[in-house]
């Protein structure tokens, strides 16, 4: 009962979040400098072309109005229409989405996979030199711009050793029947993995080192002390009663992890031309494609405000302490 | 007389802090009784904890034997390989810890905490471990339904009966209880009190049962250790050492805590504080704090002598303990140290 | 009830405490990173100070040979080019000292703005509560929602190029993190016996945030400081690398954008896009090591 009161709350919130951004975006778009029309408008068109233009983008309305029919078409999944491809932006955000939700789950899974093992393992070495070498060096990678790292690797395996492509998601000219046929080549894995490489060698960090400090933080728990009371082996030591332990708060960043490797993949998208959202928000606010820049935006943003929700849901799902109160 | 069940000799525990050793137990040498309850008494920081935890060998990272021995059932633990003495941890001697809160896993039901140790240590398959565990939950008299229940939605007293439970579970020889009624209020302190007494009445287990309450002692205990920074300074039979203590520390001990069983008498504190075992002074070690201090206190330690049977005191006056006990009660003894 | 005994009892030590709180946001000299992290912002800083005396050649200066051709993607050393020239003639090291300007101020000023903003809208909401407290935390949920770099890359398209867009929407945006935590130790303060005592005494509102609140809050100010440091170059260095940027001003992104623009990755020339980047992970992981200084300082019983 006091369970889905908090659900529900907590889902409210996130509903007035996504009106708050959405509303924020619509404004943000709608009041910057210059008309919003101008890469669509042909500088031949007559005056009476340009009004009817504004008219049929329902430009010609006051702005509160134009507010409420575009927050009436979202409501419709009617993103309006991307002015260079003459294609709903909803299709094409939909389309560029799975490109980019691969990478950043493929990348995160390696990180967190990696992060968590070395992360507790560098807990139980606490102290020794490995530790103290490693810990600075996981900060390192933190501090690295994601999009040097991709051009450095790039550089090396790719226009170096040859080993992989330059970008993109498949050979040129190949053409495949499905997305899933394309998704299960071989092609799209060996395209990818420069990519994921980079985003993975960029996140480690934060599951290594938030692991770490948990780990250290739980080997010194009463209950640890006892399960060695109680002769259990080390395995259940470590893995039954200290990690399950430490692991609680990394499963929920892994959420929030999601969040801002979706931003951060703009960049990243950008170094190995993978047709993702982020890639195209920076196209379109490049080719002031305002549609579609508003479309892709809003679309990261939903996954960000998503994730925060899954990050708490998760955390009370996992954790017994909040389930069952 | 029978073989006692634990037989403590000269046990040291060290503690390294930077590059200094400080000797948290220094020489510790007491029996334990089969089927007995035996109260390790003193105040924080006294080395009683650390004293029972080392017989788990369990100790802090920076802590070690010093020396001496504590020969269990023929074996002497301190002296055993690891793999020998895993074999023992929970199967003979089990422990009971003070916050049963902290010391239950949160992210496991007490029932698969009680699963855990009764299959991989006890080696009991599925269904005979539930059937153990639900005689187990009502040998402490919890509802059997709230195995499938998670530590924090217990109670405190509740708590610390699953925390017996889980040390009953193998059928040990000795519990350790480490302050296990400490942080419960008085009618559920009687109660688990009441619950050691018939483990060892009905079970014939051995309770090593260490407090800063001398009352919690007086209410259960056959025998009692007193400690006092990190020495034995008295041990003897519960009755007699609490009724005519030999050592004038149990005698301040006596006058801080209201009787358990009498309810009676005034509260006097012992002035001052323990010494910093860094740096321990010489000779008797309450001598700073014991109005009976003498010139050769402060420089000859005290061994423990027989004072009664059985009861033996580290003092150098224990001769004159009666009359000294008689000073002892009043309360003007003890505002001014000498 | 035991906590307002202690801190009644401690009251008196509260000039030495905040001496100490004083002393411990100067510098962090007990962390061997922290030092450093220290050393390393110090030699940025004489960097930046003294870049028209170490850089050889203006950043933009466009420079020929001795036989006035282009004396472009020449390699380091080559007529006494240190890392040698970009496509367009112009001398690597020289860009690379001057981008130490624009690392320092942008890092410096987004740090200063985030922690600030952060600190009063986290002291007012804490110490406030009520419908500030509410408005200000719905504020910040809201924040979170908003992805940061995505948001930068519109801002920046909107306004003017500039440097200052990074400053801009760090202050917009990246509070969200600084207050939240700033109103949980506020919280903590309000109900200390020497505030209680100060608020019976009749002290104002701005008084006891002054003395009581902000003092303490100061070092928690100070972690996020160091850290939003690092974010601040990383995000201009993105921005510039997309082409967002401010063209008049050398940035390291901006050198790395050229020379990604330029075909430096598949021409092999390492020596134009590794010394940036390298830079940028020097000054961002120093931000990192003091920021850990502080956090022993506030957190003393975890040994990270």
């Amino acid at each position: 009962m006091k369970a889905i009161t908090v659900i529900g709350a907590r889902l409210l919130q996130t509903a007035f979040v996504l009106l708050a951004v959405i509303t924020i975006l619509f404004f943000m778009f709608r009041l910057m400098p210059g008309s919003p029309l101008a890469a669509y408008i042909d500088p031949n068109f007559t005056p009476e072309q340009q009004a009817e233009l504004m008219a049929r983008f329902g430009l010609d309305q006051p702005l509160w109005r134009q507010y409420l029919i575009y927050l009436g078409n979202l409501l419709q999944g009617d993103l309006g229409e991307s002015f260079f491809y003459r294609q709903p932006v909803a299709e094409r955000v939909l389309a560029l989405l799975p490109n980019t939700l691969i990478l950043t789950f493929s990348s995160l899974i390696i990180a967190y996979v990696f992060g968590v093992l070395a992360g507790a393992y560098l807990a139980w070495k606490r102290g020794s030199v490995v530790e103290q070498i490693c810990v600075p060096l996981v900060l390192t990678t933190r501090a690295m711009p994601e999009f040097w790292l991709g051009m450095l690797l790039l550089a090396v395996f790719s226009f170096g050793m040859g080993w992989f492509p330059a970008g993109g998601t498949r050979p040129p000219g190949a053409e495949y029947d499905s997305l899933w046929a394309l998704y299960s080549s071989a092609d799209f894995w060996w395209h990818m993995t420069l990519p994921v490489m980079t985003l993975a060698i960029y996140s480690q960090g934060l599951p290594l080192l938030l692991m770490r400090s948990n780990m250290m933080d739980v080997m010194r728990e009463d209950f640890v002390t006892m399960a060695r009371i109680k002769g259990l082996s080390t395995f259940s030591v470590v893995i039954r009663h200290a990690a399950r332990n430490a692991l609680l708060p990394v499963m929920t960043s892994f959420a929030i992890a999601v969040g801002y490797q979706i931003q951060g993949n703009v960049v990243v998208e950008t170094v190995f031309s993978w047709p993702g959202l982020g890639r195209e928000l920076v196209r379109a606010v490049s080719t002031a494609d305002y549609p579609l820049a508003q479309g892709a935006f809003l679309m990261i943003a939903v996954v960000v405000i998503l994730m925060n929700l899954v990050a708490d849901l998760l955390y009370a799902a996992l954790d017994p302490r909040v389930t069952h109160e | 007389m029978t073989q006692p069940l634990l037989t403590l000799k000269d046990l040291s525990i060290a503690y390294r802090v930077g590059d200094q050793d400080t000797i948290a137990v220094e020489g510790a040498s007491f029996d334990v009784q089969p089927g007995s309850i035996v109260g390790l008494v003193g105040e924080s920081g006294c080395g009683k904890t650390t004293l029972a935890r080392s017989l788990t060998r369990v100790l802090a990272g920076n802590a070690r034997i010093a020396g001496g021995e504590a020969i269990f059932d023929g074996r002497d633990i301190m002296a055993l390989s690891e793999r020998a003495m895993n074999g023992l941890r929970w199967r003979e001697i089990a422990f009971i810890p003070q916050s049963a809160m902290n010391s239950l896993d949160p992210v496991y039901t007490v029932g698969t905490q009680l699963a855990e140790v009764l299959i991989r240590r006890g080696g009991l398959g599925r269904s005979a471990a539930r059937t153990r565990a639900e005689e187990l939950f009502e040998w402490v008299g919890i509802e059997t339904n709230r195995l499938g229940d998670y530590p924090h939605q217990f109670s405190g007293g509740m708590r610390q009966r699953v925390a017996i439970a889980l040390a009953l579970a193998l059928d040990p020889k000795l519990i350790i209880a480490d302050e296990p009624v400490t942080a419960l209020d008085v009618i559920v302190q009687r109660q688990i009190l009441d619950q050691l007494r018939e483990l060892k009445e009905r079970l014939g287990i051995s309770v090593i049962l260490v407090t800063h309450d001398i009352s919690v002692v007086a209410y259960v205990c056959d025998r009692v250790v007193v400690m006092y920074a990190g020495r034995v300074v008295e041990t003897g039979p519960m009755a007699a050492t609490l009724t005519a203590p030999a050592h004038p520390y149990t005698m301040g001990l006596r006058n801080a805590f209201p009787d358990l069983a009498s309810a009676a008498g005034e509260l006097t504190p012992i002035e001052g504080a323990p010494p910093d075992l860094a740096s321990p002074p010489p000779g008797c070690r309450f001598a700073p704090r014991c109005p009976f201090a003498e010139a050769r206190c402060r420089t000859d330690v005290p061994g423990l002598d027989i004072y009664d049977g059985d009861h033996l005191a580290a003092c150098h006056r224990i001769a004159e303990a009666e009359t000294l006990r008689a000073r002892a009660v009043a309360s003007e003894t003890w505002e001014a140290p000498a | 009830m035991s906590d307002a005994v202690t801190s009644k009892i401690r009251a008196p030590g509260r000039i030495a405490r905040l001496r100490r709180t004083l002393g411990s946001i100067r510098l962090p000299l007990h962390d061997p990173l922290a030092v450093i992290g220290l050393c390393i912002y110090l030699f940025f800083i004489l960097m930046a100070v003294f870049a028209p005396l170490i850089a050889p050649h203006d950043p933009n200066e466009i420079l020929f040979t001795s036989e006035f051709a282009l004396a472009a993607d020449l390699t380091p050393g080559t007529d006494g080019y240190i890392l040698g020239t970009t496509t367009l003639g112009r001398d690597i090291f020289s860009q690379i000292v001057w981008g130490a300007r624009s690392a320092l101020l942008i890092g410096l000023t987004a740090a200063f703005v985030v922690a600030l903003i952060g600190s009063i809208v986290g002291i007012v909401a804490g110490y406030f509560g009520g419908w500030a407290d509410t408005v200000l935390m719905r504020l910040a949920d809201v924040a979170f929602g908003i992805p940061f770099l995505p948001f930068v890359i519109v801002l920046a398209a909107f306004l003017e190029p500039s440097i200052w867009n990074v400053v801009i929407a760090m202050a917009l945006v990246l509070w969200r993190d600084t207050g939240r935590v700033i109103r949980s130790q506020t919280l903590t303060l309000r109900n200390r016996a020497y505030v209680e005592a100060a608020r019976v005494a009749g002290s104002s509102d701005l008084k006891i945030i002054l003395r009581h609140i902000a003092p303490n809050v100061l070092p928690l100010s100070f972690l996020y400081g160091s850290i939003a440091i690092g974010w601040a170059i990383l995000t201009e260095a993105s921005i510039s690398f997309l082409g967002f940027g401010d063209p008049d001003s050398i940035s390291w992104g901006y050198m790395l954008q050229d020379a990604f623009a330029s075909q430096a990755l598949s021409k092999g020339s390492y020596y134009w896009f590794v010394p940036p980047g390298f830079l940028i992970i020097l000054i961002v992981s120093a931000g990192f090591f003091i920021s850990r200084g502080y956090e022993q300082i506030l957190f003393p019983k975890l040994d990270r």
